[in-house]
């Protein structure tokens, strides 16, 4: 039954052309739009957790749901040993937050403060990148900060200027002080851009009585796909039940659920694509199951079981289908190694997650071989089932009348 | 000796276009093992559709058929496919040779279903190409081949599982009156040295000639049943 379903490829050359250019083309245009997804999604994802909340945090448990200025991690420099010891972790970094008042001359403004180790934040997010006018902070705490370019601009400061930060202390005094302004940061993200107020991450302790205690680790890992399993190693490394090690797919839920929901839509995509396949596919294999009535008529009568011969048509589109899949993946992976390299500007730039993109780059990803391929053998399997039926339930005394 | 073919008042009735054809009339027929008949009558007459009948091809619309002593309306479809595979050999006016498959692998397809182990099909494959004349073209493929060594490839093919019967639909109108009396003679000869059953449908006077036994169908029934002596 194989060998009559392989040379059965090679009797109507031009239709076995047509039928596998249909699956060629549609793993092709499958493999692009999952290898673009994966490109854009990627890149957004890379820009998003290096740019900003890392790909792991550690917080004192609960503070993730709901941020308290109260719930701190103490000895953090020994926790971010145990971290660094972490195979695949790249880097780490100790952060401070607090809710505050700045005040520049007679303009003041609800303010985000941020304090940042910045020998480590330079090295995790590349924090020195971000900064477009000024300077970044001296090695030691010298009461300097450094401006969201949003809240610069609403507060009209400048770099050299003063700024005076107003907020509570964990001693539950009312702390402020004063700062000099020695550079603008631009992020990437508007949102935080308007609010953000870096300051030294002594500068912070000091300000908010914290001693030494910081309300955030942020993890950088060399392999994106790797943060599942380097989320779980730093959690039993550190098994402490008053921390919490949660993964950027938990830190910004609602990014991830939005991305999530984006690629929902890719899939109605794809199955367009092959459902415009299936049904080019249905049509030929149609075809030569009418032409071969008679052929499957004589088949029957010498003894072939109906199952047989639904096997002959299933296999015969099983092989063009896996014929088509090795030229498909060719194709597939050699164009989105093209757009790898060189992208595609877009006509117009679009920001996702506060992120600004200007080019997109496609990606050969395992993903973008492996679902145009299990997507187009098993529709076209499906979509030889019924013609295999037909095939199998032939009448022999009528189908040896058929010309 | 049990008779290998047994009918009792077969009927068969199309209901094209919603008028009923009476194709065949309450057919009784027997026919003992070795015999070498021919079906006869003009068009129309019944004589394709009893073959189907008797070789389960088609179902009757009434009356019984008994197949190497087997009662052929009982069988279920998948019993019915292994009946035939092991029972009956099938030559066809138009040859009906699987073109993708060489003469070796056409000849070899019914004992391959039967799952005879390959040496012994390929052995069986020579001796036969070789008693139909057709050594050395085992790699052949049929559009390679005329008319007349298809037909003998067909009647290979059919003799190759040794089956009881052979059921030949008009195997010489397609063919010249040489060839066809070539291969005739040939089916006589292997009707005469093995005993399998041969029973024609035909029109071709040659063949009504050189059969045993005449029946003669006209509007479903048997007008006449006539044994020759050899």
């Amino acid at each position: 039954m194989i060998k009559i379903a392989f040379r059965n490829i090679f009797r109507q050359k031009r239709r076995t052309v047509l039928t596998a250019l249909a699956m060629i083309v549609g793993f092709t245009l499958s493999s692009v739009f999952i290898g673009w997804s994966d490109g854009a999604y990627s890149d957004i994802i890379s820009m998003f957790t290096r740019n900003r909340i890392g790909h792991i945090q550690v917080h004192h448990t609960g503070y993730l749901d709901k941020p308290s200025l109260y719930d701190v991690i103490d000895s953090y420099e020994s926790i971010g040993e145990k971290i660094a010891g972490v195979e695949g972790v790249e880097a780490w970094t100790p952060r401070i937050y607090s809710a505050g008042l700045g005040s520049v001359g007679d303009k003041t403004m609800g303010v985000q403060i941020i304090g940042v180790d910045v020998g480590r934040e330079v090295r995790a997010t590349r924090f020195d990148q971000k900064i477009t006018s000024g300077a970044i902070f001296s090695e030691t705490a010298a009461r300097e900060a450094i401006l969201g370019v949003g809240l610069a601009r609403i507060l009209k400061a400048d770099v050299g200027g003063k700024i005076v930060l107003v907020t509570q202390g964990t001693d539950g005094a009312i702390a402020n002080d004063l700062y000099t302004i020695i550079g603008i940061a631009e992020s990437g993200d508007k949102a935080t851009d308007r609010m953000a107020c870096y300051l030294h991450i002594d500068d912070a302790q000091d300000l908010l009585v914290l001693d030494g205690r910081v309300h955030e680790i942020a993890v950088l890992v060399e392999v994106l796909d790797r943060v599942p399993s380097i989320t779980a190693e730093i959690e039993a490394r550190l098994n402490d039940v008053t921390l919490e090690v949660s993964p950027w797919q938990v830190v910004a839920k609602s990014f991830y659920r939005a991305m999530q929901a984006d690629r929902q839509g890719d899939l109605i995509g794809r199955m367009i694509i092959m459902l415009i396949v299936a049904i080019g596919v249905l049509n030929t294999v149609l075809m030569s199951v009418l032409e071969r009535t008679r052929e499957y008529g004589v088949l029957k009568a010498m003894g072939t079981k109906p199952r047989q011969i639904f096997g002959v048509v299933v296999i015969e589109v099983a092989f063009i289908a896996l014929g088509s899949i090795v030229i498909g993946a060719l194709f597939g992976a050699s164009l989105n190694h093209l757009l790898s390299i060189y992208g595609i500007s877009l006509p117009q730039e679009f920001s996702y997650g506060g992120i600004v993109f200007q080019t997109m780059y496609a990606a050969v990803t395992v993903r973008s071989l492996v679902i145009p391929a299990v997507t187009v053998l098993v529709s076209a399997i499906l979509v030889s089932l019924f013609p295999a039926i037909r095939a199998a339930r032939i009448a022999p005394a009528a189908a040896m009348r058929a010309h | 000796m049990a008779p290998v073919i047994a009918t009792e008042e077969v009927t068969k009735v199309y209901s094209g276009d919603g008028v009923p054809v009476h194709a065949l009339r309450g057919i009784d027929l027997i026919i003992e093992r070795g015999e070498f008949t021919a079906l006869v009558g003009p068009s129309g007459s019944g004589k394709t559709t009893f073959l189907n009948i008797i070789s389960g091809l088609d179902t009757p619309t009434d009356g019984k058929v008994w197949l190497n002593g087997k009662f052929l309306s009982r069988m279920s479809g998948n019993a019915l496919s292994d009946f035939r595979r092991d029972n009956i050999g099938f030559v066809f006016q138009a040859y009906n040779l699987i073109p993708v498959l060489t003469v070796e692998e056409n000849i070899e397809y019914i004992m391959l279903l039967q799952k005879v182990p390959k040496s012994e099909r390929h052995e069986r494959v020579l001796a036969i190409l070789e008693e139909v004349g057709l050594s050395g073209m085992a790699s052949r493929n049929p559009p390679q081949l005329s008319g007349g060594q298809q037909q003998r490839v067909a009647i290979a093919r059919a003799m190759v599982s040794q089956p009881a019967i052979i059921l030949a639909d008009e195997p010489t109108a397609n063919l010249d009156s040489k060839i066809g009396a070539e291969l005739l003679d040939m089916m006589y000869q292997l009707n005469t040295q093995t005993g399998m059953t041969f029973i024609f449908s035909t029109h071709d006077p040659m063949v009504m000639s050189r059969a045993r036994r005449l029946i003669m169908l006209k509007d479903g029934q048997i007008e006449r049943d006539e044994v020759r002596s050899p």
